[in-house]
């Protein structure tokens, strides 16, 4: 049988430092906004380009305004 | 009957104080006096100018010189308190320790006083924008309800007339869902329309700046002077800004009218719905053709728009989160900062391609139709501490079905107006939303103007 992850492990992968009750509650919070994200995780969206678009001309177009 | 100068519409402060029958510095004492005895119950300011009276005589003195700056001159106005102001503290609705803003003008502040305005102190906020309930505020159509948010105190001080109108912010419905619950206009632009640039963030991509006005026309006069490019906000889009008061008053006949009937249709309080089908035959019968269609992948918005939101709010809030600052941020906010730390890397670029793809669903619909229009919210005003509100024959979360209509637009950057079409059998404000293209914001406010122009909704104020 696995052991559970040490609580070192879980704060280091989500960065945060939190007390395993304060964690429970958030897991419990945060479990009606996984099952909207499931949603998209089981999207099928290999060919679509996200919304965000990377552009390396962005500094030097700080035109004046009109 | 004469209304009193705090219930006046800009449209009509505006040429009396052109034409010195009015004076800023009267109309500002007005708007003074009006907060002195009833903002103890409302709760909509946190802090008021201490020069406002100061900025109603400089103005004053401009005007009686031939030197009028447009219709905001001498017009005192509320600013949310997540707006950065060099004259007045800015705490984006924290009390939180070692949290701290600079005193430096925000650039829709700077615009607003270019424009000769009297800022008359900052509204109260949801803690840093994150909510849509603004403690303490008071809406004031019921004292016992919320104004909704996070722009609550911007809408509640302009419903009971405290300014002439006052700057929100809306990252998934913050300007139109207060607009909305308190009976006035909330207009949340195109994306880049307006310079968010010294705006407290929430999350980047999501984030509209905007006013709260009472009518369509005030919301224009706002936006000509809000609108424009900023290269301080790399956001903003150096657009054209056309005369929006112009397309005020022109017939809607022939536009096509957008009903999108699947996700803003579905699951709405009775009397919103009534409310909002009632303003759309009204609409029809003014000659516009009304075109039904579906976005099925509406809905995927909520996973997007919680993803994107959550995500980018605990990237702002990193420092905070890692230095234990967040302790003190209220418990909903708090948690909601934690909470983005579940969200993956690969979570938030999907929903970034859902939003692509709404983008673009939206687009198409926009090949057929003109506006789209519908509720803004579900649901009015609901009762302070209370978390659900019965829709049909069931209850629903408060905080997931009042931003359900509004969202969609904020993940697709497209302009969106709230506007009063009636009340519901508690007599409370019911709001109409149109949308339009990105940067048609004109055609926005001439749908809306058109349905405001015929019905007397903005001439009601509550009784304080």
């Amino acid at each position: 049988m696995s052991e559970p992850p040490r609580p070192e492990l879980v704060r280091d992968v989500l960065g945060i430092d939190l007390p395993p009750e304060r964690l429970e509650e958030n897991l419990a919070a945060f479990a009606r906004i996984l099952e909207e994200i499931q949603k998209l995780r089981a999207l099928d969206l290999t060919d679509v380009h996200p919304s965000i678009v990377f552009d390396p001309t962005a500094p030097y177009r700080r035109e004046p305004g009109p | 009957m004469t209304r009193p100068l705090w219930a006046e519409p800009i449209e009509a402060l505006a040429p009396r104080l052109r034409a010195r029958a009015l004076s800023p510095v009267e109309l500002t004492r007005a708007c003074l006096d009006r907060i002195a005895a009833v903002d103890g119950r409302l709760l909509t300011f946190i802090g008021l100018a201490s020069d406002a009276l100061e900025q109603a005589r400089g103005a004053e003195a401009e005007i009686a010189r031939g030197e009028w700056r447009g219709p905001l001159h001498g017009v005192p106005l509320g600013v949310k308190d997540n707006y950065l102001t060099a004259d007045m503290p800015t705490t984006a609705g924290t009390t939180a320790p070692g949290i701290a803003f600079p005193r430096r003008d925000s650039a829709a502040v700077t615009r607003l006083r270019r424009a000769g305005a009297v800022l008359i102190g900052k509204t109260r906020t949801h803690e840093f924008a994150w909510g849509n309930v603004t403690p303490p505020v008071r809406n004031p159509w019921a004292l016992d309800r919320v104004p909704s948010g996070s722009s609550g105190g911007s809408g509640a001080a302009v419903a009971a007339g405290l300014c002439a109108a006052a700057l929100g912010s809306d990252t998934g419905g913050s300007i139109r869902m207060p607009a909305a619950a308190c009976g006035v206009v909330g207009l949340k632009a195109t994306f880049g329309r307006v310079s968010r640039d010294g705006v407290v963030p929430h999350s980047w991509s999501l984030d509209h700046a905007g006013p709260l006005t009472r009518t369509v026309g005030d919301a224009a006069i706002m936006m000509q002077a809000l609108a424009g490019y900023d290269p301080a906000d790399p956001a903003c889009r150096n657009e054209p800004v056309p005369d929006y008061g112009a397309a005020l008053g022109r017939p809607i006949a022939g536009l096509r009218l957008g009903v999108c009937r699947n996700h803003f249709f579905e699951d709405s309080q009775e009397d919103v719905e009534r409310a909002v089908e009632a303003a759309i035959r009204h609409l029809a019968a003014r000659g516009a053709t009304v075109v039904d269609f579906t976005i099925p992948n509406l809905r995927y918005g909520l996973a997007a728009i919680f993803a994107i939101e959550l995500a980018s709010s605990t990237a702002y809030h990193d420092v905070s989160l890692r230095a234990g600052r967040v302790q003190h941020y209220t418990p909903d906010v708090r948690q909601l900062v934690e909470i983005g730390r579940f969200v993956t890397g690969p979570d938030y670029l999907k929903a970034e391609q859902v939003r692509a793809v709404l983008m673009e669903d939206f687009r198409r619909a926009f090949d057929r139709v003109d506006v789209i229009v519908g509720p803004t919210t579900p649901i009015t005003a609901w009762k302070v501490g209370e978390w659900t509100a019965r829709i049909g024959h069931r209850d629903e979360s408060v905080l997931a079905a009042s931003w359900r209509f509004t969202f969609p637009y904020n993940l697709t950057g497209l302009p969106a107006i709230s506007v009063p079409c009636g009340f519901d059998r508690l007599g409370l404000p019911i709001g109409l939303q149109i949308a339009g293209r990105p940067f048609e914001e004109a055609t926005v406010l001439r749908v809306a103007h058109a349905y405001e122009q015929e019905h007397d909704w903005v001439t009601r104020m509550p009784a304080l």
